[in-house]
């Protein structure tokens, strides 16, 4: 059984009297396997937003189908296996983060100590120990993110969506989430994720499908889509100049049919690079 | 049960939100008001004194449960779809009809614990004020008998000063002012559930509530026969839609010193829930469709 399937979605949406309808998605399918990172990427206006509601069951497909764990996404039991972070932290600015995470726990049916005891740890996962009393009018926009996510966890959900988690976060806590959607991974949860960071969502997605105008444009396994079939890269440590031209020379006297694209350093990212500093900064 | 827990959590969210927009200030107010009416002019009879600290109280009563009623509900839902709250809410396994439950029985409990809280200040402040009319009003009786005021005439002074103080019928009018602030709140709801914004809903449900105490009056033209189809079906319109919101309207007769009958109090409380349950219904096939 799939843990996302999404079967010809199409979307309209009704305009104005005397106007067509606008149609948000055309027939979209793609399917999420169990304990797979699937990565949802198009630029604005391509559609991944109503294909995720859609399969939240807060908008109803005009033609076909999406569901969750072979249940009907349009079903209340469907979403009993879902864990949801929307792309603004839309939460309750007078409550707390404690009361923030028992209101939503109550809501999945959560309870008792167990629950205020679960919500201490995400909370503390979520590095919001020393804010768990603080109201969320209060919290920067990398909190409200990562309050989103222990919300989002605190029912033990079987899949995770994920609407934009890094976006307003600073590098740190962009890693933060990455690594949280890792653990996830890990610990065998399926996760459906959109970002604009391409970088984040190749590094932490098994297939990615790419829409466009809301129609899917591609879609598959990301090591197949990324990899370019006709060019081989081959990395060297602590290769004198001499061996570089002597790789040339042979390249250029047996394969004439190939050629050397580029030879260079490779760069760290700056993401990295910026990580890295900061650490160094604060524990300096 | 998970469905009761659901719901509870919701209405618990919606009072701590409430109570957090800092409403208790008005009760506040209120204590101010009730006590500044019951000393306020020592020169009026007693029987006027007594009749004005119930006539203020009241007033600030209906203006609470009404204002509360329409303003609260219809900040709750389109606040909640602006701010996009409502995505993580129905994300998770909620059924619709429960968080329009929980909103409004989170409104319901703001408005019956903020009455009940004025209910009971008003109430101390009136038998106080009660007592000490009455103690003045005996000792001006022995004064102006010389010390031999009889027994019969005491006694109709007092029952005379009682019937103005503290008497059930009042409590029995701030049942009624809480049914009428209910119906509003479920009209305010179903109003919310298809506006675009807070503010279409506020001046909506007020155009309703004016309509709504008007709304015999379309029911005499509706049956009084003669009229063009235009009319009668506008007539007709208006009485299904409009709440008839004079059947609540118990406050006045009750200052007056009219007892309720207890079937008409049962009536009216029947009359307010049925309307209530029709809102609610029609409110929920409506945000059960509705596409966020």
């Amino acid at each position: 059984m799939h843990a996302v399937e999404v079967k010809n979605l199409t979307k309209l949406f009704r305009r104005g009297i005397g106007q067509k309808p606008f149609t948000a998605v055309k027939d979209v399918s793609f399917t999420v396997a169990p304990g797979e990172v699937y990565g949802l990427i198009g630029p604005n206006g391509s559609g991944k937003s109503t294909t995720m509601k859609a399969l939240l069951g807060l908008l109803a497909p005009t033609l076909g189908s999406c569901s969750v764990f072979g249940i009907d996404s349009q079903k209340v039991a469907a979403r009993q296996a879902v864990g949801f972070l929307p792309e603004n932290p839309y939460f309750y600015k007078h409550l707390t983060g404690l009361e923030t995470m028992l209101f939503f726990g109550r809501l999945t049916g959560l309870h008792g100590e167990k629950l205020k005891k679960h919500s201490l740890d995400l909370l503390e996962l979520a590095g919001l120990t020393d804010a768990a009393h603080r109201r969320l009018g209060g919290y920067s926009k990398g909190m409200l993110q990562r309050i989103g996510l222990a919300q989002a966890l605190l029912h033990d959900p079987k899949l995770l969506v994920l609407d934009e988690p890094t976006a307003g976060v600073d590098p740190a806590g962009s890693r933060r989430i990455r690594d949280l959607i890792l653990d996830c991974k890990q610990r065998g949860i399926t996760v459906l994720v959109t970002s604009h960071l391409l970088e984040q969502i190749q590094e932490v997605c098994d297939r990615v499908g790419i829409m466009a105008q809301g129609r899917m444009v591609r879609e598959g396994a990301l090591q197949e889509l990324i990899s370019l079939e006709d060019q081989t890269e081959l990395l060297l440590k602590d290769a004198p100049p001499s061996l570089i031209e002597d790789v040339r020379q042979l390249i250029a006297n047996k394969y004439p049919q190939a050629s050397v694209l580029h030879a260079d350093k490779p760069r760290t990212t700056l993401e990295r690079l910026f990580l890295e500093v900061t650490d160094s900064q604060t524990h300096d | 049960m998970l469905k009761a827990r659901r719901i509870l959590a919701l209405a618990g969210n919606t009072i701590t939100q409430l109570l957090r927009m800092k409403i208790l200030f008005f009760l506040l107010v209120f204590c101010v008001l009730v006590v500044a009416a019951a000393f306020a002019f020592p020169a009026m009879s007693e029987q006027q004194q007594l009749k004005l600290l119930k006539d203020v109280s009241f007033g600030a009563l209906q203006i609470f449960a009404v204002v509360i009623a329409i303003v609260a509900t219809a900040l709750l839902i389109p606040k909640d779809m602006e701010d996009r709250t409502l995505y993580t809410i129905l994300a998770k396994p909620v059924p619709r009809i429960d968080y329009l439950l929980g909103k409004y029985f989170g409104v319901l409990a703001v408005i019956l614990a903020g009455l009940v809280i004025m209910d009971i200040a008003f109430s101390g402040v009136l038998y106080l004020r009660q007592q000490m009319v009455l103690q003045d009003a005996v000792g001006w009786l022995q004064h102006q008998q010389q010390g031999r005021a009889d027994a019969a005439s005491i006694a109709a002074l007092t029952a005379d000063i009682h019937a103005q103080g503290l008497t059930w019928p009042l409590h029995a009018a701030v049942w009624a002012i809480f049914m009428k602030a209910a119906v509003i709140a479920a009209l305010a709801l179903l109003i919310s559930t298809v506006a675009s914004s807070t503010l279409f809903t506020i001046v909506s449900t007020f155009c309703f509530l004016i309509i709504g105490h008007g709304q015999s009056l379309f029911r005499d033209y509706f049956f009084s026969g003669g009229i063009s189809r235009m009319d009668y079906a506008l007539s007709a319109l208006l009485a299904v839609v409009c709440p008839d919101l004079g059947l609540f309207d118990m406050v006045d007769p009750i200052l007056e010193g009219h007892v309720p009958a207890l079937r008409d109090l049962m009536m009216m409380t029947g009359l307010g829930s049925m309307y209530i349950i029709g809102y609610l219904v029609v409110s929920h096939l409506l945000f059960v469709e509705k596409e966020l």
